[in-house]
């Protein structure tokens, strides 16, 4: 069985299996699109505060709502979360599928290089580290409201920079795959190891980052988050053709006139800046990055990335909204995880997928 | 005439002497020796433990040997620790044949040595003066109290780590009495399996569950049972639950009750004490109109920030937010903070006056055995004008 995998993985096919044609691009897209803009109006109308429609429409046409909390509620809580949460939906998923086309593995997602272990452990040398960490990066004049996110940012830069360096003497992308396993488990070590040496507060703020949140970027974070997703989601637009490429195999690739090393070097530094910014912002959102592309594929019945890369985007926006959402528990206050929400819903729908074979293919062949 | 006086005087004086040196009908403190000739009928310990205010365990008194159980460890708990302290010296009860007794650990009192898990044990160990036989700690770190500062700088405790992560070795080396810990019914942070399963014997303090401040205090006549210094502790506790008592009717009258938000979020989910929880029962007391008092959890309960924002945005006051220490570490935290109504005031006040350097906290550990310090902090804080001369002692205004 494995060998016929493994020789099945050298023959070319893009499009998917004729009994499944690929969907018109054009309807599915509006019909993502409406889908995008239902999701974002009711992330504003909807959270752990009722706020009646025609207050929040008075939020956001400038006027003076019943309640005065509500204004700042809709303008500083609501509205820069539900964006975050397009974006980082958007992010993680395209970069997970990058990372899946660039390892020809189903199980990838976008944190395969390491970089949220080295995003990890440069938060938690800020958070648990009493002195530590803070006296460091005021030594880079770096406190602030942004001092995690750019404690978060370096450690991915960090992991970046090493994986980057790996990538010019490894020849094959399995070794990336495993150098990054690797640096994975190292930073994770050292954050155990802070963990062991830190007071139960701090681990507690910590481990509330790791469950991940779009509800912590202010107006003034955004500001730099929304750049740098939006220049990493640019990067790939340039990537489309290698990315088909490359998912018949680096030889192919190479036959068909792509520049792999280049190639890999575009998807690994967008990838970095995706996921790290995804990552400093939001904390460690799992999940998302691995089922979005997934779906992608099982919705628009194709393995070409021409229309994958938009529609894992839109579609990774919709589920992060809607995760959120249901994390925020309309009404009731209280407020779940939003990595054990994304799970909780997201592996019956990536189960069904498998089960019903439509989205593995375009590794097996 | 005068030689006569001194004769007399003298006569007195050896008949008291006599008097006290002859043995006594019945025995008037708990031993703190072995019993040498054991006598069923006799009560072996006349100073019994009554208690007040902590739920979570209880003690029944036997000629010579006394019943401890721990009925909560942790929240949820199906389980519960029992004890049976017998006088050394004195024959142990049969508790292979009591059904109720048959899990117990059986230990002999008073115990020669211990190793303390967690700091709040700590500021009970001193009152009773038996900071001599405390010979281990989890960890160096986080210690504040002096006396046992002393002892670590003079080399005479040993580190044997934390929770799961327990060095057992390090524990059957030092051969102590008893370990006392915490236990939170999860093995992958608990030492108590670990501990027990080597054969020593694990005292599981549950102290942390009590949700009133005497009734947490109350604890260190836990730890007392075991060194048969149930009055040390039931004297000093008194104290402090009758200066607690005295504080809190002092805010009995108050015309106004500030409104107060508690805790500070991370990445979006606010925890907030619920109603009938210890910070909640302090609030209480202090005179304060905490904003979550009609819930009715004992726990911690996660909000959104929004949904705490709708809510305490005009709270007159913010206390204990976090680890923060000062307003700018506050706003440079998120910049949404700077919309309370208690930061534009800068009534943000936190327990941050007496922590060390590694970020052990007082606060967590003599304010433990000390509620009535605590409370007296935070009158000072609501309601300044009822303790004019109270200088703050864990609190601290940030700026």
């Amino acid at each position: 069985m494995a060998q016929t995998i493994l020789k099945a993985s050298y023959t070319p096919v893009i499009a998917a299996a004729p009994r499944y044609p690929a969907r018109p691009v054009l309807p599915l897209m509006v019909a993502l699109g409406a889908a995008l803009l239902i999701s974002f109006v009711a992330s504003i109308a909807v959270g752990s505060v009722s706020i009646p429609l025609e207050d929040i429409l008075t939020v956001l046409l400038g006027g003076e709502p019943t309640r005065a909390a509500w204004t700042q509620i809709v303008l500083n809580f609501r509205l820069p979360k539900a964006l975050t949460a397009i974006l980082a939906g958007a992010a993680l998923a395209v970069g997970g599928l990058m990372m899946q086309t660039l390892f020809r593995n189903p199980l990838t997602d976008p944190f395969a290089l390491g970089i949220s272990s080295g995003a990890s452990l440069g938060v938690a040398l800020i958070v648990l580290t009493a002195g530590v960490g803070s006296t460091l990066l005021a030594g880079f004049s770096l406190t602030g409201d942004l001092g995690l996110a750019l404690a978060a940012s370096l450690g991915a830069a960090a992991v970046m920079v090493l994986v980057l360096f790996a990538a010019r003497r490894i020849q094959h992308n399995y070794g990336l795959l495993i150098l990054g396993l690797m640096f994975g488990y190292a930073f994770g070590a050292l954050v155990s190891l802070l963990l062991y040496f830190s007071v139960a507060e701090r681990i507690q703020a910590y481990v509330n980052w790791t469950f991940g949140s779009f509800g912590g970027v202010t107006w003034r974070q955004m500001n730099i988050f929304a750049p740098v997703v939006l220049i990493g989601l640019g990067m790939t637009l340039r990537l489309r053709k290698a990315l088909n490429a490359l998912l018949l195999g680096e030889t192919y690739a190479q036959s068909m006139g792509i520049h792999v090393a280049r190639a890999r070097f575009g998807i690994v530094v967008s990838t970095a800046l995706l996921a790290g910014a995804v990552t400093a912002f939001c904390g460690p959102i799992a999940f998302l990055g691995l089922a979005v592309p997934h779906l992608a594929r099982a919705i628009f019945r194709t393995a070409d990335h021409q229309r994958l890369l938009p529609g894992s985007a839109i579609l990774g926006a919709i589920v992060a909204l809607v995760a959120d959402l249901i994390a925020q528990l309309p009404g009731a206050g209280v407020i779940l995880p939003l990595n054990a929400v994304m799970a909780l819903i997201g592996a019956p729908v990536v189960i069904t997928i498998i089960l019903r074979g439509r989205t593995t293919r375009a590794f097996e062949r | 005439m005068r030689r006569l006086l001194y004769v007399c005087l003298v006569v007195a004086l050896l008949t008291t002497f006599a008097i006290s040196a002859a043995p006594s009908a019945a025995q008037t403190d708990n031993l703190q020796s072995c019993v040498e000739n054991y006598d069923a009928s006799v009560d072996y310990f006349p100073q019994k433990t009554d208690l007040q205010f902590a739920v979570g365990w209880e003690v029944e008194y036997h000629n010579n040997y006394k019943i401890v159980r721990v009925t909560t460890p942790w929240r949820d708990a199906t389980e519960s620790f029992t004890y049976v302290l017998v006088q050394c010296g004195t024959p142990a009860p049969d508790t292979a044949a009591d059904e109720a007794l048959k899990a117990a650990q059986v230990i002999e009192v008073p115990i020669n040595s211990l190793i303390s898990m967690s700091t709040t044990d700590l500021p009970g160990i001193v009152a009773i003066g038996e900071v001599e036989k405390l010979i281990g700690l989890d960890s160096f770190l986080w210690t504040n109290t002096p006396e046992i500062r002393a002892r670590i700088d003079e080399g005479k405790l040993i580190e044997v780590g934390s929770g799961a992560q327990v060095n057992v070795e390090a524990v059957l080396n030092a051969a102590p009495s008893l370990v006392m810990t915490n236990g939170f019914g999860n093995p992958d942070f608990d030492a108590h399996p670990k501990l027990i399963e080597a054969g020593i014997k694990v005292a599981v303090n549950g102290d942390y569950m009590e949700t009133t401040p005497l009734g947490r205090a109350e604890w260190l006549k836990f730890t007392a049972v075991f060194f048969n210094r149930e009055a040390e502790a039931g004297a000093y506790f008194s104290k402090v639950a009758e200066e607690y008592q005295r504080l809190a009717s002092l805010t009995e009258r108050v015309s106004t009750r500030p409104t107060v938000l508690l805790n500070a979020p991370f990445d979006n989910v606010w925890s907030v004490p619920g109603g009938t929880s210890y910070t909640a029962q302090l609030m209480r007391d202090a005179g304060a109109s905490y904003l979550w008092a009609d819930d009715t959890t004992t726990g911690a309960i996660p909000l959104s920030f929004e949904a705490v924002f709708e809510k305490a945005r005009d709270a007159e006051f913010w206390i204990n937010p976090s680890f923060y220490d000062s307003l700018k570490a506050v706003q440079d935290a998120d910049a949404r903070f700077a919309d309370f109504a208690a930061v534009k005031s800068g009534n943000v006040w936190n327990y941050v006056a007496r922590v060390n350097a590694n970020g052990g906290n007082d606060y967590f550990e003599t304010g433990a055995a000390r509620p009535d310090l605590v409370l007296a902090d935070l009158i000072k804080i609501l309601h300044p004008e009822l303790l004019p001369d109270h200088e703050l002692y864990f609190y601290r205004q940030l700026k």
